[in-house]
C-alpha cells in the first residue's frame, strides 16, 4: 500500500514536470506560427522596422484580440451603466482594434504591475492616460503623445491661500503615488514626501491629516476633489510641470508604429477630436 | 447624508459582486486544498526517503515564501520566462492562477495540520489493530481518520478563517475581489469618486462571513466531542 502510494506520488511529480516541458514546445510552435503569419502582416501593416518572428502586430492579429490594460479612470476609461467600458481612451482603443481587424478586450490591471503585465503578454498595451515618464519610455515602446496633462498640488481648503506658488511648498510633507509623474516632480524639487500606493491613497493621506499635501493628475483632481466627494475640504493650488499621455506597448513592438499611423489618420479626418469632445478633453489633445 | 443614501445601493451592489469573487476563491481553495493536503501529508510521512524529502522541500518553499510572491510568480512567470502566457489576460485566467496559488499554499499548511492529527493518535491503537489482523488501510479509515478529524478541527478553523481574509491578496494580480471593489470608489467608479467609506465597509463582509464560520466550527467541534 505504502509502496504503491510512493510510486503514484513520484509519478505525479514527474508528470507535472513533464507538463512544464510541454509548454516550451507550445511556445516554439507559436513562434513558428508567428513567423508564417508575419508575411501577411507585413502587407497589412504597410511595412515597419520590425519583421519576422518578433512582430507583435502579427501576434495580435493572429490571436484575433487586442487586450488593453486599463484602470477605472474617468474620463479616459470607465464603465457606463451597462458595465461597458467607455471614455476617450476606451473609444479610441476600440477604433484602433477595429482598424486592425481584431476584437478588443479591456482588462483591469494593477497599475504598479503594468510593465509586468505587458512583458508576460497578459495584456498587449497600456492605454489609460499614461504619463510618458522616463520609467515608462525606457520599459515600453510608446506611441506619440496624444494628450496634455499637469501635476497639481492638493491641500486642505482652509490653508490653500498660503500655498499659491512653488516656493511656499518647501515646509510641507507630501504624499504621492509611488512611481508616478507626481513623485518625479516632488523629488526633483527636493520636497519632503512619502510614496503611497495610489493617487487616491495620497488624497486620503491629506484628508486624514497624515500628510500636508498631495500631488496628482489635473484630469483626476477635477473629478475627485471638491463638492460632492469625500474630499470637499480639499482644493488644488499650484500646477507643477505639465506632461503628456501616451500608449505603451511591449519593448520593440511594431504596434506602436501602427498606432501612430492610426492617430495621425484619425486626427486628420476629425474622428479623434469628435471623440475628445464627447468626453470633454478636447482642449488637452495634441496635434498628430 | 442624502448623498450617502444615494451612493449606498450602488456601493453595496459593487461590493456584493466583489464578495462573490472572494467567496468563489474561498470555496475553490477549500475544495482543492483539503484533499491535496492529505496527499501531501502522506507524502511527507512516507518511509520512502526520496519522496518524503522532495515533499518536505516543497512544503518548506511554499510555507517559507509570501503568498503574494507566489501569486506573482504563478501568474506572470509562464508569460515572462517561457514566452507562453498560459493563463491569458482575462478575468478567468486571473481567477485560475489565483486558485492554483491558493490551493497549493493552503494544502501545504493543511498537510502539516493533518500530520499532527494523524501522529497524535496513540500508536497503541495501530498496534492493537495489527494484532486484530486489520490491514493498514482498514486501520487508517476505521480507527485513525475520525479521531484525526476531531483533533484537527480547532487548528483547521483557524486556518480557514485566515483564508477568508487572505483572499484579498489576490488583488495583486488584479483579481477583482471585495477590497478591489471597495478601493475602486476612492479613485472613481460608476459616478462615485473620492469616497473612502466603501473600503472600510468591506470589513463588515469579512466579519459576517467569519462569524458564520466560527458558529459552524463550534457546532462541528461539539458533534465530534464524544471522542475523548
Amino acid at each position: 500500500m505504502k509502496k504503491l502510494l510512493a510510486i503514484m506520488m513520484t509519478l505525479t511529480l514527474t508528470l507535472s514536470l513533464a507538463a512544464c516541458g510541454n509548454s516550451d514546445v507550445d511556445s516554439t510552435d507559436a513562434e513558428a506560427n508567428a513567423e508564417t503569419d508575419s508575411l501577411l502582416q507585413d502587407a497589412l501593416a504597410n511595412a515597419s522596422t520590425e519583421t519576422g518572428a518578433d512582430s507583435d502586430l502579427a501576434y495580435v492579429t493572429d490571436k484575433g484580440t487586442l487586450v488593453v490594460g486599463i484602470t477605472d479612470f474617468e474620463p479616459m476609461d470607465y464603465k457606463d451603466e451597462n458595465g461597458e467600458w467607455i471614455g476617450f481612451d476606451a473609444d479610441m482603443a476600440r477604433a484602433f482594434a477595429e482598424s486592425l481587424g481584431v476584437e478588443v478586450e479591456f482588462v483591469e490591471i494593477d497599475w504598479d504591475n503594468k510593465i509586468l503585465e505587458l512583458d508576460s503578454k497578459s495584456i498587449d498595451c497600456v492605454w489609460n492616460g499614461m504619463t510618458l515618464t522616463d520609467e515608462v519610455t525606457s520599459a515600453m515602446e510608446c506611441s506619440n503623445a496624444y494628450c496634455n496633462n499637469a501635476q497639481i498640488v492638493i491641500v486642505p481648503a482652509d490653508t490653500a491661500d498660503q500655498y499659491q506658488d512653488v516656493e511656499s511648498l518647501s515646509d510641507l510633507s507630501f504624499a504621492v503615488e509611488a512611481g508616478s509623474a507626481g513623485e518625479e516632480e516632488v523629488s526633483a524639487l527636493g520636497l519632503n514626501y512619502t510614496p503611497v500606493k495610489a493617487q487616491s491613497d495620497a488624497l486620503m493621506e491629506v484628508a486624514a491629516g497624515t500628510s500636508d499635501a498631495a500631488v496628482i493628475d489635473s484630469l483626476m483632481a477635477a473629478a475627485m476633489v471638491g463638492e460632492g466627494t469625500s474630499y470637499e475640504n480639499l482644493t488644488y493650488t499650484v500646477g507643477l510641470n505639465s506632461e503628456e499621455y501616451g500608449v505603451g506597448f511591449r519593448k520593440g513592438s511594431d504596434l506602436a508604429y501602427a498606432l501612430n499611423n492610426f492617430f495621425s489618420d484619425s486626427y486628420a479626418n476629425g474622428t479623434m477630436m469628435e471623440c475628445a469632445e464627447k468626453y470633454g478633453v478636447q482642449a488637452a489633445i495634441i496635434e498628430q | 447624508m442624502e448623498q450617502f443614501l444615494e451612493q449606498l445601493p450602488i456601493v453595496i451592489q459593487a461590493l456584493n459582486v466583489g464578495f462573490l469573487q472572494t467567496l468563489k476563491l474561498f470555496f475553490v481553495t477549500l475544495i482543492g486544498a483539503i484533499p491535496l493536503g492529505l496527499v501531501i501529508a502522506f507524502g511527507s510521512m512516507s518511509r520512502f526517503k526520496p519522496l518524503s524529502s522532495v515533499v518536505k522541500i516543497i512544503v518548506w518553499i511554499v510555507r517559507g515564501t509570501p503568498l503574494m510572491i507566489q501569486l506573482l510568480i504563478i501568474y506572470y512567470f509562464p508569460g515572462l520566462v517561457l514566452g507562453n502566457p498560459i493563463w491569458g489576460g482575462g478575468e478567468t485566467g486571473r481567477f485560475l492562477a489565483a486558485s492554483v496559488s491558493f490551493i497549493l499554499n493552503y494544502a501545504c499548511y493543511f498537510s502539516e495540520i493533518y500530520r499532527g492529527g494523524i501522529q497524535g493518535v496513540p500508536v497503541g491503537q495501530e498496534e492493537a489493530g495489527l494484532v486484530l489482523g486489520m490491514t493498514k488501510r482498514q486501520i487508517f479509515f476505521k480507527v485513525t481518520l475520525l479521531q484525526m478529524i476531531k483533533r484537527i478541527v480547532p487548528p483547521m478553523s483557524n486556518e480557514i478563517i485566515t483564508l477568508v481574509k487572505d483572499t484579498s491578496l489576490a488583488r495583486i494580480i488584479a483579481l477583482q475581489e471585495i477590497i478591489w471593489a471597495g478601493q475602486a470608489f476612492m479613485k472613481g467608479s460608476q459616478g462615485i469618486s473620492g469616497a473612502i467609506w466603501p473600503l472600510f465597509f468591506t470589513a463588515v463582509y469579512y466579519l459576517i462571513c467569519n462569524g458564520i464560520l466560527t458558529v459552524l466550527f463550534g457546532r462541528l467541534e461539539k458533534k465530534l466531542s464524544y471522542f475523548k
